[in-house]
C-alpha cells in the first residue's frame, strides 16, 4: 500500500494558542509515512462563528479552502473538530445546490479557483477519521513502539465531529462517535467511559457566558477524574483550550480540584510511537502532564 | 369546587376554538383535557382545511360537494352553515397567525383534495392540523387569565341535576390522581372520536370515544354511529396515515398488477373521488386477489415532482422513512383502508347543544350532522373550528341567561367509591383491561369495517357484550394516585365499548349501503326506506333506536358517482 | 419474533425511594418502536409502567424519552436500530440491553413521565409565543411573501415535544437558559412578517444574559429533533438577525465577538486569539475608550489564563501576546479573502437546506449510479484513487436540475 498524502488544513489555533499540536501532527505524520501538504494560502474555517454572522461567507470561506485542496489533487485533512464541523456544514450547502455553488464559485473566479463537488471522491476528514478509515488501525498498530499499557484515557470528542448525525457521514461510517476509543485501544491503552466523553466543552461561549462555559469544561473533568481517566485525548484544539488552558478557572467554577492533563490527538499516538513528552510539547499545557508521564514510566502504581 | 360558566372538555381544535370564542363573550371559561393540549388529535389532520375563498367559488359549491360527499345524510341547513361560515374562519386563523401556504401573490394558496369540484383546500405544508391547533393553543396562553386550562384531568362523567340539566363534571387530576367535582353552568363536549375501537386504527391512543359515552350515559341520543369512515391510504403494519393530500398533488393508486384501478370505479375523478368509494375499490382490488401478499395495494407518490414533495408532502416522507423503511420519493408506498373517523357522535343542532339543556358536543364528538354517511377530507377540521365556534358562543350566551345550583357531593363519592373498587380488584378474579381491549378491537375490525354483513356484525355485538359483562372484574395493576395510566385506561375501555355496542346496533339496523356503511347483504342505497339518521338513546337493556329526519334544503339525493 | 431487553429507568414515589432499573424482555417484530416494546411491557407485564403517548406516530410530541443516552421520541425509535445502538456502546459488544430513561433537564414525576410545566412550558412562554400584528387585520388575508410562510414552516414544525431541552447542554450547565424549543418558537414570529414586534423580541432576548448568546452551540438539540426545526440553526438566525439587521447590541458580549471573529479573518485570514478576546470585550476605538463594567470584568477575568499561557510557554512569540501582530496569509491571498468578503457581504444569501432540498444527482450514462445518492458530508472515501489520478478524471457529474414545479392548482381550476 502506498503512502498517504494529504492536502492539509491545520487551521488557525494549533499555529495559535495550542502550538504543540501543530508540531506533533509533523512528528506524527513523519513516523507513519504520511505526507501532508500544507495549505499555508488557506483561511480560517470560521469556527461556526462566521456563519452567524454571514452564512454565505462562511460557505465562501470555506469554498475557498476546499478548492485550494483540490487544486493540488489530493483530499484533505484537518486536525481539529471544529474544522471538520464548521467546514462539513458548508460542505453540506454547497453540494446540494448547483446554482448556489456556481454562486459561491465566483467569487473564487479571481483566484483562478473552484470548488468542484465530489471531484475525484474528493474529501475533507479530521485526522481521527484518517487514522480510521484510510491508514489504518492494523498499520497504526504495527507502528506502535510503547504501547501505553496502564494508561487510562477518556476520550473527549468535540461536538463538531460528531454532531449533527445526519450530517458527519453517519451513513456511511456509523462508528464515527466510537474511533477514539478504538485508537486509544490499538495504541494499547485503556478507554475510560464517563459522562462528558460526547458532551461540550464549552467554548463557544466562553466570553459570552462564562459561567456556562467553564461549568461545562469543570463538570466533564470531573467526571473524567471520577471514572479513573489519567487524562483526556481530544481531535479539537478548542475543546483543548477549555479543557486544559481554562482547567484551574473552570475548578473554581465547578468547585473542584482538577488537574487533568489533556493531550491532543496526535500527541498520544506519538507517545505511543516513542517520542518523549518534551519533544511534543507537553510541557506548554496548563494542566500539568506529569501524572501521564510517570503513568507511562511505569513507576506510579494505580 | 372550581366553577365555570362554560366548561370544555377536550383541548383538541373544537375544544380549543370553543374555549376562545366563550371567552370573547366575557364569561368564565375552563378547558379540560386529559393530556396537554397539543397532544390532541386534531395534531394528526394532515392535509388542509376547505373553504369556498377563492374568487370563482362559491359555498353553494362547496355545500354540494359536501352533501354528495355525504351520500345524502347529511343534514343540509347545517352543511349550509358550515360552508358559508367557512371563509370567514380561514381569515380568522389567518389573522391569529396560522402560516397558511401562499400563491405567487402572496394571498392564501389552495391545493386539490378528494370529493371537491375545485380546489378549495388551504394547508400548511402536511402539518396544517398540527399549525392552526399550536395557533390557537397560542392563543389560549395569551388569554390565560380568561381561560383556566386544566392540563392533564380525566373527565369521566356527567353530571346533571335533578331537573335533567347538565351542571358539571367529574374530573380526575392524572398528576395525583384526586377526583374533583367541577360545577359549570355548561359543558362542551369536544373529545373526540373513537377509533381506537378498532384496531389497527389511524387514531391514536387517547381516541377512545370518553365524550360519546358520558353523553351517552346521561341520556343524550346518539347519531349515525354505524357510519365509520375508513380512510383509503394507511400504512399496513400500524395504521399511519398517508394524507390524502399525496393525492391531491397527483399520485396514484396502483394494484400488484400495477394498473390504475380507480379507472373502473370513478372514471372521473380517479384518485380523487370519495373516501369510502376509493376504500371500497382498494378493499375489492385486494378481496379479488389483485393486491399484494400483505393485504395492500401500493400509493405512487414518485410522479409528484421532487421539488412538490418537498415542499407540500414532507410529513409523508418521513412516515415513510421512519415507519415504513421507504423513500417516498423513490419507490410506491403499501398501503390499505384503515379506521380513520366517526361520522356519527352526539346528537346536536346547529349551535352545538345536544337535547341536555347546558350539554353541548362540538367537533368529531358531535354529529350534526355535517358528514351524513362519508367525511371529505379537509372537512373535518373546518367543522371542528365552525361548530367548536358556534357551541362556544351560543354556551356563553345562555351562561348570562341562566343560574343552577350546585351539583351534588354525593357523586363525588360515588365516584371515588367506584374508583377505589376498580383498584382493589382480584387480579385473579378476571382478565386484564389490555386484554380485553385488543379483543375488542380485533373483533370490530374484522366484522364491522369496510365490508359488513348481518351475521357478521350479529357476531361482534356479541363479543361485545359478553365484553361488558365481563369488564367490571377486568383487572389492572397500578393501584397509586400518582399518574396511574391503568386506571384511565380501564374507565376507557368502559366508554369504548359502549361505542362499539352503539355502532353494532346502528349497522345492524341499517339495512342499506349508504356512504361509509357497505353492507354486502343489502348493497344498494334506498332513499324510500333509509333516508334518515337512526339515533339511539341509552336504556338499561341497550340502545334503544329512533329516527330523525335528514334536513333538505336544495339538493334533492341523486345518484352518487365519481 | 425476536426478543430485546429494555433496561427502563424506573422512579415509582408511593412505592420506593429513589430512582432504580428495571429489565424487561419483550417479544416484538423488529421493524415496531421502543413504544410499542414500552406498551407491550404495560399492557402484558407491569401496568405500573408509566410513559406518555397518544399518536405513536411522531406527530403529537408525547413520548419524549432517552434511549440508549440520546433524547429522541420512543414511537420514532424502531426498536431493530435501537438494539443496534445499545450493542455498539463502548466497553462491551453485543447482547447489551436498551437503555430507556426519562428526558433529561426535567424533574421526574413517575418512571418515564417528567414535568415539562415548570421547565418546558414556562419557558416557551416567557419569549411571549403569540403573533402580534400591528394594528387591526385586513379585511382579507395579510399578504405576505410565500417564502415567508415556507421559512417559519420549520419552527412551526415544532411538536413540543422536549428532545432538544432534554438534550440541551447550556441548559444542563445553565438551568436558566432560555432553551431551544423556547428560542426556535421565538424564531417562529421573528421570521413572521405579521408580527409588528420583531426588534423587540430580538433586543429582550438578546439583553437576556440566559437568552440567544447562551447556547453552546453543540448540535445536540439538531440531533434530537424528530421535525427537523434545528433548533440550533433558528437560534444563530435569531443572532443574525439582532445583531446584523437590527443592531442589537446583547449583553453577552456575543455580537462583539461575532464581529470582532469576522474582522480579524477578514485582515489575517487566520484568527489573531488575543485580539479576539479583546475586541470580543472591548471592540474598537470606542469599546476601549469607554468599556463597559462588562467588558473591563472579562478582560481582567481573561489575565490569569493568559498569565498561565506566557508561563508554561504557549504565548511566546509577539503574534500571540500582542494583539493585532498576527501576520496575514502570504502572498496575495489576503488580497483574494478580502474579495470573498466584499462578495459575500454583498449578497448574504442564506440557503436553508430545510427548505430546498437537496438535488439529485445523475449520474453520466456511462457511469454507475452513485451509491450515495445526494448523500451528505464526506462524499465518497477513496483515498487510494487519489494518490493516482489527478484532477482529469472525471467526476460527478453535475447535478441536473430538478423539474419546474407544478403550477397551483388554483391556477390550473381544478384537477
Amino acid at each position: 500500500m502506498s503512502d498517504l498524502k494529504l492536502a492539509y488544513w491545520p487551521g488557525c489555533v494549533s499555529r495559535g494558542f495550542t502550538p504543540e499540536l501543530h508540531g506533533s501532527m509533523a512528528l506524527v505524520a513523519d513516523r507513519l509515512g504520511i505526507e501532508l501538504l500544507e495549505l499555508d494560502r488557506a483561511n480560517c474555517c470560521g469556527a461556526g462563528v462566521i456563519a452567524e454572522h454571514n452564512q454565505e461567507l462562511a460557505d465562501t470561506l470555506n469554498a475557498r479552502t476546499f478548492a485550494l485542496a483540490q487544486s493540488t489533487g489530493l483530499a484533505m485533512m484537518n486536525i481539529c473538530s471544529t474544522c471538520q464541523g464548521a467546514q462539513s456544514e458548508c460542505q453540506q450547502r454547497l453540494d446540494a445546490d448547483s446554482a448556489y455553488r456556481a454562486h459561491i464559485n465566483d467569487a473564487l473566479a479571481d483566484e483562478g479557483l473552484e470548488y468542484t463537488k465530489a471531484k475525484d471522491g474528493w474529501t475533507n476528514k479530521n485526522l481521527l477519521w484518517v487514522l480510521v478509515e484510510d491508514y489504518g488501525l492494523d498499520r497504526l498498530k504495527e507502528k506502535v513502539t510503547r504501547p501505553l499499557t496502564e494508561l487510562r484515557v477518556g476520550p473527549f470528542y468535540g461536538c463538531y465531529v460528531i454532531r449533527p448525525k445526519h450530517r458527519i457521514g453517519y451513513e456511511e461510517h456509523p462508528d464515527r462517535d466510537l474511533y477514539l476509543e478504538s485508537v486509544i485501544e490499538t495504541l494499547g491503552g485503556q478507554p475510560v467511559e464517563y459522562d462528558g466523553a460526547r458532551k461540550c466543552c464549552g467554548f463557544p461561549v466562553i466570553t459570552m457566558n462564562r459561567d456556562t462555559s467553564l461549568r461545562q469544561a469543570g463538570t466533564h473533568i470531573a467526571d473524567a477524574l471520577d471514572a479513573g481517566a489519567d487524562c483526556l485525548v481530544t481531535p479539537c484544539p478548542l475543546c483543548h483550550l477549555n479543557l486544559d488552558m481554562q482547567q484551574p478557572e473552570a475548578a473554581k467554577v465547578t468547585g473542584r480540584d482538577l488537574g487533568l492533563a489533556v493531550l491532543h490527538l496526535p500527541q498520544l499516538v506519538a507517545l505511543a510511537l516513542g517520542f518523549e513528552p518534551k519533544e511534543l510539547g507537553m510541557g506548554k499545557h496548563i494542566a500539568s502532564t506529569e501524572w501521564v508521564e510517570s503513568r507511562l514510566a511505569g513507576g506510579v502504581p494505580a | 369546587m372550581p366553577k365555570h360558566d362554560v366548561l370544555v372538555i377536550g383541548a383538541g381544535l373544537a375544544g380549543q376554538r370553543a374555549a376562545l370564542a366563550a371567552a370573547e363573550e366575557g364569561v368564565s371559561v375552563g378547558i379540560v383535557s386529559k393530556v396537554h393540549p397539543v397532544r390532541s388529535h386534531s395534531n394528526a389532520a394532515q392535509g388542509g382545511i376547505n373553504a369556498a375563498l377563492q374568487e370563482g367559488d362559491s359555498w353553494e359549491s362547496h355545500a354540494f360537494d359536501t352533501v354528495k360527499g355525504s351520500d345524502y345524510l347529511g343534514d343540509q341547513d347545517a352543511i349550509e352553515i358550515m360552508c358559508r361560515e367557512a371563509p370567514e374562519e380561514i381569515l380568522h386563523l389567518e389573522h391569529l397567525g396560522v402560516t397558511f401556504h401562499r400563491n405567487a401573490e402572496g394571498r392564501l394558496g389552495t391545493r386539490a383534495f378528494g370529493g371537491a369540484s375545485q380546489a378549495r383546500t388551504y394547508y400548511v405544508a402536511d402539518i396544517t392540523g398540527q399549525a392552526i391547533m399550536h395557533v390557537l393553543y397560542e392563543q389560549l396562553m395569551k388569554f390565560s387569565a380568561q381561560i383556566s386550562r386544566y392540563e392533564e384531568y380525566f373527565t369521566s362523567s356527567l353530571v346533571l341535576d335533578d331537573d335533567g340539566r347538565c351542571v358539571g363534571a367529574m374530573l380526575r387530576s392524572v398528576a395525583d390522581g384526586s377526583m374533583e367535582l367541577f360545577e359549570a353552568k355548561n359543558v362542551i363536549l369536544a373529545t373526540g372520536g373513537n377509533g381506537q375501537i378498532w384496531q389497527p386504527t389511524t387514531n391514536a391512543l387517547i381516541c377512545t370515544g370518553d365524550g360519546i359515552a358520558m353523553a351517552y350515559r346521561v341520556g343524550a341520543p346518539l347519531m349515525d354511529m354505524e357510519m365509520i369512515q375508513y380512510h383509503p391510504t394507511t400504512l399496513a403494519k400500524k395504521g399511519f396515515l398517508i394524507t390524502e393530500g399525496a393525492r391531491g398533488e397527483g399520485a396514484h393508486l396502483l394494484n400488484a398488477q400495477g394498473e390504475r384501478f380507480m379507472e373502473r370505479y370513478a372514471p372521473n375523478k380517479m384518485e380523487l373521488a370519495s373516501r369510502d368509494v376509493v376504500s371500497r375499490a382498494e378493499q375489492t382490488e385486494i378481496n379479488e386477489g389483485r393486491g399484494f401478499d400483505d393485504g395492500t395495494v401500493a400509493l405512487d407518490i414518485t410522479v409528484v415532482p421532487r421539488k412538490r414533495i418537498h415542499e407540500a408532502l414532507r410529513e409523508i416522507v418521513l412516515v415513510g422513512r421512519d415507519f415504513a423503511g421507504v423513500d417516498i420519493t423513490r419507490e410506491p408506498i403499501r398501503i390499505k383502508p384503515g379506521n380513520h373517523y366517526t361520522m356519527g357522535g352526539v346528537k346536536t343542532d346547529v349551535d352545538g347543544a345536544t337535547t341536555i339543556p347546558g350539554l353541548y358536543a362540538a367537533g368529531e364528538v358531535a354529529c350534526v350532522s355535517v358528514h351524513g354517511g362519508n367525511r371529505l377530507g379537509a372537512n373535518s377540521l373546518l367543522d371542528t373550528l365552525i361548530f367548536g365556534r358556534r357551541a362556544g358562543k351560543h354556551a356563553a350566551t345562555r351562561a348570562k341567561q341562566i343560574d343552577v345550583g350546585r351539583p351534588s357531593e354525593s357523586k363525588l363519592a360515588d365516584e371515588e367509591r367506584g374508583i377505589a373498587e376498580l383498584v382493589g380488584r382480584n387480579p385473579d378474579g378476571g382478565r386484564r383491561v389490555s386484554v380485553l381491549r385488543r379483543e375488542l378491537g380485533e373483533t370490530m375490525d374484522r366484522f364491522v369495517a369496510v365490508f359488513r354483513d348481518e351475521a357478521g356484525i350479529q357476531t361482534a355485538l356479541e363479543r361485545v357484550k359478553s365484553l361488558q359483562e365481563e369488564y367490571p372484574k377486568a383487572h389492572i395493576d397500578d393501584r397509586g394516585t400518582v399518574f396511574n395510566q391503568d386506571v384511565l385506561g380501564a374507565i376507557e375501555l368502559g366508554f369504548m365499548l359502549d361505542g362499539a355496542e352503539c355502532t353494532c346496533v346502528a349497522a345492524l339496523h341499517r339495512t342499506e349501503s349508504r356512504g361509509a356503511q357497505y353492507r354486502t347483504d343489502f348493497p344498494e342505497r334506498n332513499d324510500d326506506e333509509w333516508l334518515k339518521h337512526i339515533d339511539l338513546t341509552r336504556t338499561d337493556e341497550g340502545p334503544e333506536v329512533s329516527y330523525s329526519p335528514v334536513t333538505v334544503t336544495q339538493w334533492q339525493p341523486t345518484e352518487r358517482t365519481y | 419474533m425476536p426478543e430485546y431487553t429494555l433496561k427502563v429507568r424506573r422512579y415509582q414515589p408511593e412505592t420506593r425511594e429513589g430512582p432504580y432499573w428495571q429489565e424487561f424482555t419483550v417479544d416484538l417484530d423488529p421493524d415496531l418502536s421502543v413504544l410499542d416494546g414500552l406498551l407491550q411491557v404495560r399492557d402484558s407485564q407491569d401496568g405500573t409502567l408509566v410513559v406518555r403517548c397518544s399518536c405513536k406516530a411522531a406527530i403529537c410530541g408525547s413520548c419524549g424519552t432517552k434511549i440508549n443516552g440520546q433524547s429522541t421520541l420512543a414511537c420514532k425509535t424502531q426498536i431493530s436500530e435501537a438494539q443496534d445502538g445499545a450493542n455498539r456502546r463502548p466497553g462491551d459488544h453485543g447482547g447489551n440491553p436498551i437503555v430507556v430513561e426519562p428526558m433529561g433537564n426535567m424533574p421526574v414525576v413517575k418512571d418515564l413521565v417528567t414535568d415539562m410545566e415548570s421547565t418546558h412550558w414556562e419557558k416557551v412562554r416567557r419569549v411571549t409565543p403569540w403573533l402580534l400584528p400591528e394594528g387591526d387585520p385586513p379585511e382579507r388575508e395579510y399578504v405576505v411573501p410565500p417564502e415567508s410562510m415556507i421559512d417559519v414552516t420549520q419552527s412551526m414544525a415544532c411538536i413540543q415535544c422536549g428532545a432538544c431541552v432534554s438534550a440541551c447542554l447550556s441548559m444542563e450547565a445553565d438551568p436558566e437558559f432560555v432553551g431551544p424549543a423556547a428560542l426556535a418558537k421565538a424564531y417562529r414570529f421573528v421570521g413572521d412578517p405579521r408580527d409588528s414586534q420583531t426588534k423587540e423580541r430580538l433586543y429582550d432576548l438578546a439583553q437576556d444574559p440566559h437568552g440567544i448568546y447562551d447556547c453552546t452551540h453543540c448540535f445536540s438539540c439538531v440531533d434530537a429533533c424528530p421535525k427537523g426545526v434545528a433548533p440550533m440553526d433558528q437560534i444563530m438566525r435569531l443572532r443574525r438577525l439582532a445583531s446584523h439587521d437590527h443592531d442589537i447590541d446583547d449583553v453577552n458580549n456575543g455580537r462583539r465577538h461575532e464581529l470582532a471573529f469576522t474582522k480579524i479573518i477578514e485582515r489575517k485570514g487566520t484568527l489573531d486569539e488575543s485580539l479576539l478576546l479583546q475586541e470580543s470585550y472591548a471592540q474598537g476605538v470606542v469599546g476601549k475608550l469607554m468599556p463597559t463594567s462588562g467588558a473591563i470584568k472579562g478582560l481582567i477575568g481573561s489575565l490569569p489564563t493568559a498569565i498561565r499561557g506566557i508561563r508554561t510557554g504557549k504565548m511566546r512569540s509577539l503574534g500571540k501576546l500582542i494583539p493585532g501582530v498576527h501576520p496575514k496569509l502570504p502572498g496575495d491571498a489576503q488580497q483574494h479573502v478580502k474579495r470573498v468578503y466584499s462578495h459575500s457581504e454583498e449578497h448574504r444569501e442564506e440557503l436553508n437546506l430545510y427548505i430546498t432540498g437537496e438535488e439529485e444527482v445523475v449520474p453520466e450514462p456511462d457511469e454507475a449510479p452513485d451509491p450515495l445518492g445526494s448523500a451528505v458530508g464526506g462524499g465518497r472515501q477513496h483515498m487510494d484513487k487519489v494518490t493516482e489520478g489527478g484532477s482529469e478524471t472525471a467526476g460527478q457529474s453535475e447535478a441536473t436540475p430538478v423539474a419546474d414545479i407544478e403550477p397551483e392548482p388554483d391556477e390550473e381550476g381544478g384537477r
